[in-house]
């Protein structure tokens, strides 16, 4: 049985190890900075450039959108 | 200087993000409230309203007008929020596609919905998200949930998140009932945020979208050639009628399809800007493997204006069954697999643009009235392509947000 584990999983420990959660993390009286509405981790793009996006490029997914409308034939 | 015994530290995290991301946002107040005033911050719900107007344009004759109206309700305090938004698109086209096929151009609508709702009261949060898309001849509709929780006192964000997407395709003017075919995908999500310091946060999501069922579109056609016979890449539409024999086949494309993404963002706060940076690697079972780049340099001009240029790449291979020209071989046997859609070939994507928001509120909240400007061009190189070896297309936006 085979106990690789998983390239995804992998790049998860890695990004873990390598910002060191758990060691030394913030203090939440220390998050000023990470309080203003330009640091949400959401995507900025709106709707519609969102949805050309999704039209013009083969590589669409991992979005939360019912699509269409592609204005192609 | 606050400190912890001075003040009240609450970390919301908003999950109706549109990327299903955690979002920090910090609320700092006395330690000790009074029972009136904890009360009062109970039942305090935000309500804000927006509306968008969004057009498109490009070299190929296609444009799109695109109004759109949203609304949410929130209750930072509770923890639970709830955010709905609706646009309709006008689509006219006349691009090389259409008149290709002899088609005369033509001008759709369709209309979108979507609705959130999420809540998290303390480190562990839901939210679940709808959406319905309806045109004359294409329906979709979408479900889906995600789940957060809070780890390393709100250093660490997991997100696991899932949906279903069930689309039907048609022919305008035929009803579904007499010809339709269905398109099912199952979508997961699971990534985490890290607080990896004062100034910065990092985000790593992993997607994996299963899709069943016939995406071919029901209208394209794809020119078919006698072997031997050398097509350029970027062939006219009079070349290639005389190129070609004088078969077509409709567009067939596999009936299933896997897809895997990998996606981090990464956001930094500078003393008067917010540098974000996005990779993204995609790979499909079809064979296409792309690439995104993504920065967005955010400044504050003051308090009320903030000036955002934004740079972007993406590239990608085509897939496994791409071929410039196919070819009917002896016997009249059509390729199995064919496509004339050129998002499923070889391109490459170059956007810059910048948006503008300015804060119209009042000296003591500009931000509850915000007017956004948002200007995007693209460069589209395809490499590998009859019709087209190039494309320009434009979106601007103009939008106004308050917080009521």
């Amino acid at each position: 049985m085979s106990r690789c584990i998983h390239p995804v999983v992998l790049v998860l420990l890695l990004v873990a190890a390598a910002t060191g959660i758990g060691c030394a993390g913030v203090a939440p009286y220390d998050r000023g900075k990470l309080a203003h509405p330009s640091m949400t981790t959401a995507d900025l793009t709106g709707p519609s450039e969102a949805h050309v996006r999704a039209v013009q490029e083969g590589a669409m997914g991992g979005g939360f959108e019912a699509g269409g409308g592609c204005g192609c034939n | 200087m606050l400190d912890r015994g001075d003040a009240l530290a609450q970390l919301r995290d908003d999950t109706t993000d549109p990327g299903g991301h955690p979002r920090a946002e910090l609320h700092l107040g006395p330690a000790e409230k009074t029972p009136e005033a904890s009360s009062v911050t109970t039942h305090d719900i935000d309500v804000t309203a927006s509306t968008e107007v969004a057009s498109y344009a490009d070299s190929d004759h296609v444009y799109v007008l695109t109004p759109s109206i949203a609304g949410g309700l929130n209750n930072p305090t509770a923890g639970w929020s709830v955010n709905g938004r609706y646009l309709v698109d006008v689509v006219s086209a006349a691009s090389a596609d259409v008149v290709s096929t002899a088609s005369p151009p033509f001008v759709e609508v369709r209309h979108a919905g979507t609705l959130d709702a999420a809540y998290k009261p303390h480190d562990f949060g839901a939210a679940a998200t709808a959406a319905v898309s309806v045109e004359p001849d294409y329906t979709s509709v979408m479900g889906g949930a995600t789940i957060t929780k809070d780890l390393f006192a709100k250093n660490l964000t997991l997100l696991l998140g899932y949906s279903h997407l069930h689309d039907i395709a048609g022919r305008s003017g035929t009803p579904f009932s007499v010809f339709s075919r269905v398109l099912d995908r199952d979508a997961i999500k699971a990534g985490m945020t890290v607080v990896v310091n004062r100034s910065t946060v990092l985000s790593v999501v992993a997607d994996v979208m299963i899709e069943y069922g016939d995406p071919s579109k029901p209208y394209r056609y794809v020119p078919l050639f006698a072997p031997g016979v050398v097509v350029p890449v970027g062939a006219s539409i009079a070349e290639v009628n005389q190129l070609r024999v004088s078969e077509r086949a409709l567009e067939q494309l596999p009936l299933s399809r896997d897809r895997y993404a990998l996606s981090m963002r990464w956001a930094h706060r500078f003393q008067q800007s917010t540098l974000r940076l996005d990779e993204r690697a995609y790979i499909d079972t079809w064979g296409l493997k792309s690439t995104t780049t993504d920065a967005r340099w955010l400044f504050d001009l003051g308090r009320r204006v903030e000036l955002g240029p934004h740079a972007r790449f993406y590239g990608q291979t085509p897939v496994d069954f791409w071929q410039r020209a196919y070819v009917l071989s002896p016997g009249f046997d059509y390729p199995a697999l064919r496509t004339g859609n050129r998002e499923l070939g070889p391109l490459v994507n170059l956007t810059g643009g910048a948006s503008l928001r300015t804060g119209l509120g009042k000296s003591a909240d500009p931000r509850a009235w915000m007017l956004g400007v948002d200007v995007t061009f693209t460069s589209t190189q395809y490499l590998d392509d009859i019709y087209l070896t190039q494309r320009f297309s434009a979106v601007g936006s103009l939008s106004l947000e308050a917080a009521l």
